[in-house]
């Protein structure tokens, strides 16, 4: 067993844990993109990430890449972890507004501004179609092209590929597949439709309590344009 | 005899080394040494060393002569370079033309050539050897000196100055252990840019389980204008191979990998053939000297990727995985190459390893400072004097290297920053020039060490550019696996794009900081974590230069080409577009070219004549060539218009504003007058002389600026519905409370700098000495003068030369002198004008001051000076005059004319009117013009003390607009707008021919008898003709920009 704390409380992590497996063990919220439990990590989204050490060497660090180490001093919610998390959210939606899980992210953490120029690209290189692809399906179809502001995900040399099966893995694991409440011609970049939502109900009956109170299940609370 | 054999004992490597140096020192020959690193092959040096082997062997000269072709001396500004042992004769810049004088007379007959010695061009003296040059004297070439003493493709050279001679001491006996504590007690730290103590490295190493282990070198170099590991690797590879092999010795490693940048084929070819060359002799191997010690070297080529210099890219590219960084821990010490431990080190550390290892781990310590221990070569760049690579020890400060070492920047110009550490690093202004370089201080100061790049900029780079330079580099370079750093970058890129572009907004550089900042805290590898170093750097000592851009749409080094369009534009006080007049006399549309001007200028006809021009100083012709005439370009189309009858006609407005009052009409006050009353409001200038014009009636004699001419422009401000009234001194006839109490709205103060310096020597109040500013008065308002025969002025500036050439066209004068304290290189006065009065004989005199005047009944009749001579640079940028002690001497005459400086005359301004002063001069507002008092404005010289009649023209304009925002009860700030021409017209197409005969005309000028004792306008006007050709010489700078692009490609 390794121990450590994490937001102050001494906890117990087994060998091999990382980071991120030890917080959600213990019911910490931590927010993910490009992490799935059945797939390797990655590292890249950066929303993960949580402070270690403390003072001036204090730093922030993926929590899905980081191991559990003995003795470390975790934080999960500081100043700089949330600054910086939002300020990935906010480029993530200026990449791909049209996707609700990105929106929601917004929503829930509270990013109220855009201030890059929206490219609506649909894809922010989180790679879980190419670790889908590879590792469960066994297709290893797609991969990373290039570097920098140039990378992308795509067949070798763009090509139709022979590997492909068509099994949708890829559309399936994509978070970003998955259209927005507003739909795709929204007139505002931010959403806020469905995880900032005003129950419309509640309005007609005081003494009722909201079961369908779940990001979007009811349908009657999204908001009017 | 060389080695060629396997060397199988630690005995047979001593004997080796022993003959080698025996060798070396047996040589009785006269030895050339020719450097041919890349830089000194990208300059010609093959081309050298081919015509002296070419020579050598056509005049049997082999037993005289022996040439040595080594790797770069470091020196890279004097490539090629040959030294000359023995006599340490140190030859720059050779060509191939000079092989034969240098066999010929230097080796044969011991002359040396003069020619291709090095000449300081600080001091003016020729070096004759290496220690004599101020770029070698300062510097411990410990590392890198061997360079000039051995060919790297031999490894018997390498034998023969002692090589190897360190892993001979460590594997005659040392412990693995002992070596580390060498290395810990040296202090060294990792040279490529992290600096971490590679004692302590080599230790955990060493430490870590398993049996396998590996060594690695990185020789990736990928910041840009670093090369000092490629120095080092194609000029002396056996050191860094002898470096790698004692550190696999003490960590335990069997194999070694040098991972070298594929842009670097010089580099690899000599390391491959040193690798070889040690395999050969059994250096690398099994069982190296007997010992039971097994290592062998792998070279690992880069493919061109700035993120395979981070260790963990490094590895996965040896792996040959896709070189993206992972994240630490683990570190590669513990899970490395091959998930093995290995330890990683720069080119230079191992290269480091050898000396310490020979001498010792305390004598290293003893170099650098308390944190920093031994030396670090530099890459000295950019604009620099002496370029090349420089090794120093720890603790030297920057202002050593640029200016010792350096020689300072080319063409005289000013520091501006310096960056440290690549694209990773920041930039450091000239307050930190005397900061010691060591790893700790330049953290500090919000630099990094870096792996040593050093790139010098002037005053003539932009900082945003940079800044958006290295972001570019960075955007494309970053692996692209963390969010933070791949879009960061490119967002940030994005950000500084659009302020370079004129497109900055006001929150701009608050998301930037933003923006940074996250980049550093998310990103995963030490790329990312740095990636926002030149914006943070650039913005913490350059912000001003950054708002400069975003609110007043300038970039003040002219770089942004968006932003500066014309230059000519751009630098015009107030905004001319002379690229767009000179296009219309071009299609010889001569009304449209007026109009263009007359749209931006009152006083046109005035500045044609006597403009200091500060377009032409700018314009990109003269950057190959001479300048464009724009200001004769404008004369003749201000003429052209005069002989025509085309007269301007201000557009009327109804004059139902506010009344406004001017003081001073000069051309500050006329210019606010004019375009206050063509916004509608009420002008009315109050001039304490007879005459309008201020500078341009009294001090400007007709012989530049005809009294017509003026009065004919000040003649069209009165159309557009200005009033003014001469002989009314403020401060004896007006008062600014009255003025206030007689309903006018606001004062613009512009009563100039009309009042001459005295010099203050004893005898200035004598008879016969004048003041340049009242005589000049007195010749423009014809009042009798009394100038004698021998006249002598004393200044540089403008008042000087006009009250010299007034003077010499007194019917009494004989003889006009000019004496002045600096150097015709310092005089402040326009170029044309001095030359124009050396022309029609004035005898200017340099170096010289007055100290006394001499009288004779009260008059005087001589003048003592003393020589001077430059010394330090003073507040003005200029060298500061030194009286040199017992130069006196004493010179006749009988009019002294004293013209050193002017001063306002702002008496009228008492304690109540609370209108703040610094001397004379009214302070204001730099934005808004306005004075401490509200509703009182100032401009011109009452404020900036003498200026140029364009600047004032300037200030008026500034007046216009800030008085109309506070009169209408606006916020008082100014607009500022993009530099663009009204309309692009299109471009004139020249032949071949036409653009490679073109030339700046010359200025038709008066003959000289025609001058004699009258004050006929001497500069004379284009004709069509020449106007014509020099239109069409203009390289239309306006279409350069996007909007300009566009104009044109939609016109066709």
């Amino acid at each position: 067993m390794i121990e450590l704390k994490l937001n102050g409380l001494n906890v117990k992590a087994e060998e091999g844990w990382t980071l991120l497996e030890t917080a959600r063990f213990y019911g910490l919220e931590i927010p993910t993109l490009c992490y799935n439990e059945g797939l390797s990590v990655f590292g890249g989204c950066r929303l993960c990430l949580v402070e270690i050490g403390e003072g001036p060497k204090a730093r922030l660090v993926s929590s899905c890449t980081y191991p559990a180490e003995e003795g470390l001093v975790v934080r999960t919610d500081t100043k700089r972890v949330i600054e910086a998390r939002r300020m990935m959210i906010e480029l993530m939606v200026s990449i791909a507004p049209n996707s609700k899980k990105i929106q929601d992210l917004a929503s829930k953490f509270n990013v109220t501004q855009v201030r890059f120029k929206v490219r609506n690209e649909e894809c922010v290189l989180c790679g879980l179609c190419v670790r889908m692809c590879a590792e469960q399906m066994d297709g290893r179809a797609i991969g990373f092209q290039n570097r920098g502001y140039k990378k992308k995900i795509s067949t070798p040399f763009d090509l139709r590929s022979e590997e492909c099966r068509l099994c949708g893995g890829c559309i399936y694991i994509c978070p970003v597949c998955q259209l927005r409440c507003q739909g795709p011609e929204a007139d505002t970049t931010l959403c806020n439709a469905c995880l900032t939502m005003d129950p419309t109900c509640l309005d007609h009956y005081d003494e009722l309590q909201c079961w369908m109170y779940d990001a979007g299940r009811c349908g009657t609370c999204v908001r009017e344009k | 005899m060389s080695a060629t054999g396997k060397i199988t004992s630690i005995q047979q490597l001593k004997n080796v080394i022993r003959e080698q140096t025996a060798l070396r020192k047996a040589e009785k020959r006269p030895v050339l040494t020719v450097s041919a690193g890349t830089c000194g092959l990208a300059r010609g040096s093959q081309k050298v060393i081919d015509s002296l082997k070419r020579l050598i062997k056509k005049e049997k000269l082999e037993k005289r002569v022996k040439v040595k072709v080594t790797g770069c001396h470091g020196f890279c500004e004097a490539e090629p370079n040959i030294i000359i042992q023995p006599g340490d004769i140190f030859y720059q810049k050779v060509g191939p033309e000079k092989a034969g004088d240098i066999l010929h007379k230097t080796i044969l007959k011991k002359k040396v050539l003069d020619e291709l010695l090095y000449l300081d061009p600080n001091t003016g003296e020729k070096a004759r050897g290496e220690l004599d040059i101020p770029f070698y004297k300062k510097q411990k070439r410990i590392v890198l000196g061997d360079n000039a003493l051995i060919d790297p493709t031999d490894i018997n050279d390498y034998f023969s100055i002692g090589g190897y001679g360190a892993l001979l001491k460590t594997l005659s006996g040392l412990t693995p252990e002992a070596v580390i504590d060498t290395v810990k007690r040296s202090g060294l730290r990792g040279r490529g840019g992290a600096g971490f103590l590679t004692g302590m490295k080599w230790e955990l190493a060493r430490k870590a389980k398993g049996d396998l282990k590996f060594i690695i070198c990185n020789a990736d170099e990928g910041d840009p204008g670093a090369y000092m590991d490629r120095s080092l690797l194609e000029g002396n590879p056996h050191l860094v191979l002898e470096g790698m092999m004692i550190g696999a010795f003490a960590i335990g490693a069997q194999k070694g990998f040098m991972y070298v940048r594929d842009e670097y084929p010089l580099a690899v070819k000599h390391v491959t053939q040193a690798i070889e060359q040690a395999r050969h002799l059994g250096l690398l191997g099994e069982n190296i000297l007997g010992t039971g010690f097994n290592f062998d070297i792998q070279i690992a080529k880069g493919a061109g990727a700035f993120v395979c210099g981070e260790e963990t890219a490094l590895i996965a590219s040896i792996e040959g995985r896709v070189g993206e960084p992972r994240q630490r821990p683990p570190f590669p010490v513990q899970k490395g190459l091959w998930a093995k431990p290995t330890n990683i080190n720069n080119v230079e550390t191992w290269g480091n390893v050898p000396l310490i290892i020979k001498k010792s781990g305390d004598w290293f310590a003893k170099i650098g400072t308390e944190n920093s221990k031994g030396t670090k070569i530099f890459s000295l760049v950019g604009k620099i004097n002496n370029t090349g690579l420089v090794e120093v020890p720890m603790g030297m400060t920057l202002r050593e290297i640029i200016f010792d070492i350096g020689g300072g920047i080319p063409g005289g110009k000013e520091f501006k920053a310096v960056q440290t550490g690549g694209p990773s690093g920041g930039c450091l202004p000239k307050q930190r020039l005397d900061l010691p370089i060591d790893y700790q201080s330049l953290s500090q100061a919000g630099a990094i060490m870096g792996s040593g790049g050093m790139i010098i900029m002037d005053e003539n780079t932009c900082m945003v550019d940079i800044a958006k330079y290295f972001l570019n580099f960075l955007r494309n370079e970053s692996c692209g696996k963390c969010l933070s750093c791949r879009e960061g970058t490119q967002r940030m890129w994005e950000i500084v794009k659009n302020i370079s572009d004129g497109k900055g907004r006001e929150e701009d550089l608050k998301i930037l900081e933003e923006l940074a900042l996250a980049v550093k805290d998310a990103s995963m590898c030490g790329l990312g974590q740095t990636a926002a170093n030149p914006v943070l750097s650039t913005l913490r000592y350059f912000r001003k230069e950054y708002e400069d851009h975003i609110k007043r749409k300038k970039c003040p080094a002219m770089v942004c080409k968006e932003l500066v369009s014309s230059p000519c534009q751009y630098a015009c006080p107030i905004g001319q577009e002379a690229s767009t007049y000179i296009a219309y006399i071009a299609q010889g549309k001569h009304k449209e070219a007026f109009d263009v001007i007359m749209k931006d200028n009152p006083l046109p006809s005035v500045c044609s004549r006597v403009c200091n021009h500060p377009c032409e100083k700018v314009c990109r012709a003269g950057e190959s060539g001479l300048p464009i005439s724009i200001r004769a370009l404008k004369r003749f189309v201000m003429d052209w218009a005069e002989k025509n009858g085309i007269q301007y006609v201000p557009p009327r407005v109804s004059q139902n504003r506010e009344k406004i009052a001017i003081i001073g009409a000069g051309p500050a006050g006329l210019t606010a007058a004019y375009y206050l009353a063509l916004k509608g409001f009420r002008p009315t200038i109050f001039e304490a002389l007879p005459v309008a014009g201020g500078m341009l009636a009294m001090g400007i004699p007709n012989h530049r600026l005809p009294k017509e001419v003026l009065a004919r422009e000040i003649e069209v401000i009165k159309q557009a519905g200005v009033e003014i009234r001469t002989g009314l001194t403020l401060g004896k006839d007006i008062l600014i409370e009255g003025l206030f109490k007689s309903d006018y709205k606001a004062v613009f103060c512009a009563s100039g700098a009309g009042k001459s310096l005295k010099m203050d020597i004893p005898g200035e109040d004598a008879e016969g000495v004048l003041h340049s500013l009242e005589y000049l008065r007195d010749v423009n308002l014809s009042r009798p003068t009394k100038i004698g025969k021998r006249v002598v002025v004393v200044g540089g500036g403008n008042a000087a030369i006009d009250a010299a050439r007034a003077a010499l066209r007194d019917k009494a004068c004989e003889k006009v002198t000019i004496f002045y304290r600096r150097t015709k290189a310092e005089m402040p006065a326009l170029a044309e004008e001095v030359d124009a009065s050396i022309d029609e004989g004035i005898d200017i005199q340099f170096l010289m001051a007055p100290v006394k005047v001499i009288t004779k009944k009260g008059k005087a009749a001589a003048i003592e000076c003393v020589r001077m001579k430059l010394g330090e640079k003073d507040a003005s940028g200029r060298r500061r005059p030194v009286p040199i002690k017992g130069s006196n001497f004493i010179h006749k005459l009988d009019t002294l004319i004293l013209a050193i400086s002017e001063r306002p005359d702002t008496s009228y301004i008492g304690e109540g009117d609370e209108i703040k002063r610094h001397g004379e001069n009214i302070i204001i507002d730099d934005e808004t013009g306005s004075t401490t008092r509200l509703g009182v404005f100032a401009g011109g010289d009452a404020v900036t003390g003498p200026n140029s009649v364009v600047d004032a023209i300037a200030a008026g304009k500034i007046a216009a607009e800030t008085i109309e925002k506070y009169v209408s009860g606006q916020i008082v700030t100014r607009d500022y707008r993009l530099v663009r021409p009204l309309i692009y017209v299109k471009p004139a197409e020249l032949s071949e021919e036409e653009a490679a005969k073109a030339k700046r005309p010359v200025i038709p000028a008066l003959a000289m008898a025609r001058r004699h004792k009258n004050f006929e306008e001497v500069e004379g006007t284009l004709s069509e003709i020449a106007a014509y050709r020099e239109a069409r010489r203009c390289l239309r700078c306006d279409l350069e920009t996007e909007d300009g692009k566009s104009a044109i490609g939609a016109k066709k």
